[in-house]
């Protein structure tokens, strides 16, 4: 309620402001957003970060917010809207509607916008790369927003480790056996590894830790085919399957909401999860900040390697998700340049700290050796505030320049070894990450059809590992997805797979 | 069609004369009409104007080309959904739904009208026909989430059968339960509000009737039978023309809340594909097309079944 008063106001203000528009006033920019849902409501009036942001960046801004959950409903009906707002947060940038609103024309050309290191330094110090694989027919539609990688990975709770007797890193897939095993056998009413309704993420880890490709892969013939098809997307279901088995999953896994995932393991229900690295240290923190740890609970796992020797990993993306797109109804040709000096300004040094770190005083405080920290007297204080003020105007984060915050943080004592070694791991995994050769490509069937056909294979994994199918089912599966439209999807992306490379 | 025509000539003669009789008409009614305008601008703006709309389910839409710029595509979408093997199978589950829900569901407000004709204490009966309706008005997210309590994994219901029977059943993760569930709630939200347009039916019932059948010597269940049944038949049999014409129509938003991985088979619907094609992946001239797909099999029913209940002898909707 009180959002939408507020966005009222917001609105009578941008009228009122449209109507008497001296030459001083401030220009206004609207932006779609998703929003993540927080135990305080979020503030817009008054919001001491919102009005920072306004203030050093010489904007009015119009927030549009909509709730992840749906957020790609209301996604597409602003794309259809007749009045969108200027800037629309898209999560994912190859989205066949983007595409094709793309080139309808629904998007401001930026790609001199990037090319122009004197007007706009932080935008042109971005990837080239990512820009050029997110273009469309050669034209940069949108400013990608950065995220770590790879960020896939495992990570476990070391001191139930310990207590069931493994004691040593994890380097090879039978360490990891052996500790989902012994994890496994912990109690009779615990589970070894933390699996929900989202199970594509803990799928790819382990398949494709096992030697399965990313989403599709290519043969030695140089042609496509799909994950599935691979012996490693089998061995990998087969480990699951195992564990499911032995007692090491939680037998409704695939009816607990994606929302309770943290809490299962935050209630110490289960040990080991496959999933972002970066949660290993929230854990932590939570766990510090809740349950009175003092020690490490959590490890993250590094490289693992497969019987040859050989290391593949699931990169939970490709270095970014998602993109800002400019939208070409909402903003004038001679406005566009100061649309595209606040997006300049969100990837400053300035404007990357506010957006992703709120305020001194507010959020956070400066140490001695100048860096960001949350005094512990202030933690309940401080995290009230950033949900209030700030937590979610971190989605305007883009971080296309890489992190230019000031001052950097300084972390929580016991997550700072396991932030470190997440920078780390990072650094140390990406070599190993197998990319998606049809990341960027376009296929007929998948735009038309792919909403039907990919939960014939991701449904039937599901069944195969909670035993209710068995190997013949999981190949009936695969031949119904197949038939149904699966096998000229392959057909099509070899297509333009092999039209982008030879 | 034939008898009706015949109709307006004996009264308003052919041609130029009738067109004539009705300008005098309207000019001597002017002032109803007047009051009609108002509703008949409603229609025309809100009702008619939109269906032009319709024009995008033959083009490949996006928004900002609008529907006049977009591309010309014919039945290229009808083609595509044609060609999709799987297509039979949402019909499918489309069709068992709808069945499942015309055989169990449909009798189940007129057997409770029923009973609480039968009641003798009005004001019992008043309180309890208003509990009835409370259902109706409770979100289906909120009766998915009390089904998710009592039927899920730590619900009571699934406990109290795992005693009883010696294993659980998995009522919300088998495509075995997943139709029953659907029904048993559609049954327990809106059966109460079902009631309404029947025992509205059967106010009208003649009393006299049933004293001259005590008379007679008739029991409760042979005045059930012979007199307050035969009252309200043909509102039945309206009902069931109206039921006829969204047999496609098995609505989103309960199967996509109730569907999980392990019951996905038997929840996908046209009306969830449409969903997924229109709302979620933006294609609105796809979904569109499948939309007038199923408007125009709804109508084809509804005329049909129409024509059936004339053929039995009743009025039927027109």
């Amino acid at each position: 309620m009180k959002k939408l008063v507020s966005l009222v106001l917001a609105l009578v203000l941008a009228l009122s402001m449209m109507s008497f528009a001296a030459a001083e006033d401030p220009f206004v920019i609207s932006v779609l957003l998703p929003e993540f849902p927080a135990d305080i409501d979020f503030v817009m009036e008054d919001n001491p970060v919102l009005n920072k942001i306004q203030e050093l960046s010489g904007v009015k801004l119009d927030i549009h917010w909509g709730p992840n959950s749906t957020y790609a409903e209301i996604f597409s009906t602003t794309l259809a809207d007749a009045n969108p707002p200027m800037l629309v947060s898209a999560t994912n940038a190859r989205d066949p509607q983007v595409i094709n609103s793309a080139k309808a024309g629904a998007f401001w050309d930026l790609t001199s916008f990037v090319n122009d290191p004197e007007n706009y330094p932080y935008l042109s110090a971005g990837n080239q790369n990512i820009y050029k694989s997110i273009s469309v027919e050669d034209k940069l539609y949108g400013i990608y927003r950065s995220r770590a990688f790879p960020r896939g990975g495992i990570y476990y709770r070391l001191d139930i480790a310990k207590e069931v007797g493994f004691d040593k890193e994890v380097k090879t897939i039978d360490d990891l056996t052996e500790l989902a095993e012994k994890l496994a056998g912990y109690s009779a009413d615990t589970y070894a590894l933390n699996m929900c309704s989202y199970t594509a993420g803990t799928i790819n880890v382990i398949t494709v830790a096992m030697g399965a490709p990313n989403t599709w892969g290519v043969d030695a013939d140089g042609n496509i085919y799909p994950a599935h098809k691979s012996e490693g997307y089998k061995k990998g279901l087969d480990w699951l399957r195992h564990l499911y088995e032995i007692g090491g999953i939680d037998p409704n896994f695939a009816q607990i909401s994606t929302s309770d995932w943290d809490t299962i393991e935050r209630n110490n229900k289960a040990f080991m999860r496959f999933d972002c690295l970066d949660n290993a240290h929230r854990q932590q923190e939570w766990f510090e900040n809740n349950a009175g740890a003092t020690t490490q609970l959590f490890q993250t796992v590094g490289p693992v390697a497969k019987e040859d020797g050989s290391i593949t990993v699931w990169p939970q993306n490709e270095g970014f998700v998602g993109e800002i797109l400019v939208m070409k109804n909402a903003v004038k040709e001679e406005d566009l340049p100061k649309v595209m000096k606040f997006l300049d300004w969100c990837n400053s040094p300035e404007g990357q700290t506010i957006i992703n770190a709120g305020l001194e005083g507010l959020t956070y405080d400066v140490d001695e050796e100048g860096f960001r920290y949350v005094p512990e007297e202030k933690s309940d204080e401080y995290s009230k505030n950033s949900q209030m003020y700030h937590n979610n105007v971190n989605q305007l984060g883009m971080g296309v320049p890489g992190n230019l915050e000031t001052p950097k943080a300084r972390v929580n004592r016991g997550a700072t070894e396991l932030r470190q070694r997440y920078e780390d791991l990072n650094v140390e995994l990406a070599p190993y990450a197998v990319l998606n050769p049809c990341a960027g490509l376009a296929s007929e069937t998948q735009v038309n059809f792919g909403a039907q056909l990919d939960p014939i294979i991701s449904d039937a994994a599901v069944q195969y590992i909670a035993g209710l199918i068995d190997e013949a089912g999981l190949q009936a599966a695969w031949d119904e997805w197949a038939a149904m439209g699966g096998d000229q999807m392959t057909a099509e992306y070899n297509e333009a797979y092999h039209a982008a490379h030879d | 069609m034939t008898t009706k025509a015949a109709e307006k000539k004996a009264v308003y003669g052919t041609g130029k004369n009738y067109w004539g009789h009705l300008r005098s008409e309207v000019k001597r009614d002017r002032y109803l009409y007047l009051l009609l305008l108002p509703g008949f601008i409603y229609f025309i703006v809100f009702k008619y104007l939109p269906m032009f709309g319709i024009v995008i389910a033959f083009e490949n839409y996006v928004p900002v080309s609008g529907v006049f710029g977009s591309q010309w595509v014919g039945f290229k979408w009808f083609e595509s959904f044609f060609k999709f093997p799987a297509w039979t199978g949402y019909l499918a589950n489309t069709l068992i739904l709808s069945l499942m829900n015309i055989i169990f569901f449909f009798p189940a407000p007129i057997i409770l009208a029923l009973l609480l004709n039968e009641m003798m204490n009005l004001r019992y009966k008043k309180l309890l026909q208003t509990l009835l309706y409370v259902p109706h008005f409770i979100s289906i997210v909120i009766v998915v989430s009390i089904t998710f309590v009592m039927f899920g994994p730590s619900g009571i219901v699934y406990k109290l059968t795992a005693q009883l029977l010696g294993h659980p059943i998995n009522y919300m993760g088998s495509p075995d339960t997943f139709r029953w569930m659907i029904i048993g709630q559609t049954i327990w939200k809106e059966t109460g509000w079902g009631t309404i347009i029947f025992l509205a039916a059967l106010t009208n019932v003649d009393t006299q009737l049933y004293e001259a059948a005590m008379v007679d010597g008739a029991g409760r269940l042979r005045r059930l039978w012979h007199i307050t049944l035969p009252a309200i038949r043909s509102t039945i049999v309206l009902m069931l023309i109206l039921r006829m014409g969204s047999v496609l129509d098995t609505g989103y938003d309960h199967l996509i809340l109730m569907a999980n991985p392990l019951n996905r088979k038997v929840s996908q619907t046209l009306d969830v594909f449409v969903y997924q094609q229109g709302i979620q992946s933006g294609q609105f001239s796809y979904a569109s097309a499948i939309g007038l797909m199923k408007s125009i099999v709804s109508v084809t029913l509804v005329l049909l079944s129409n024509k059936v209940a004339h053929l039995m002898g009743e009025q039927g909707l027109y």
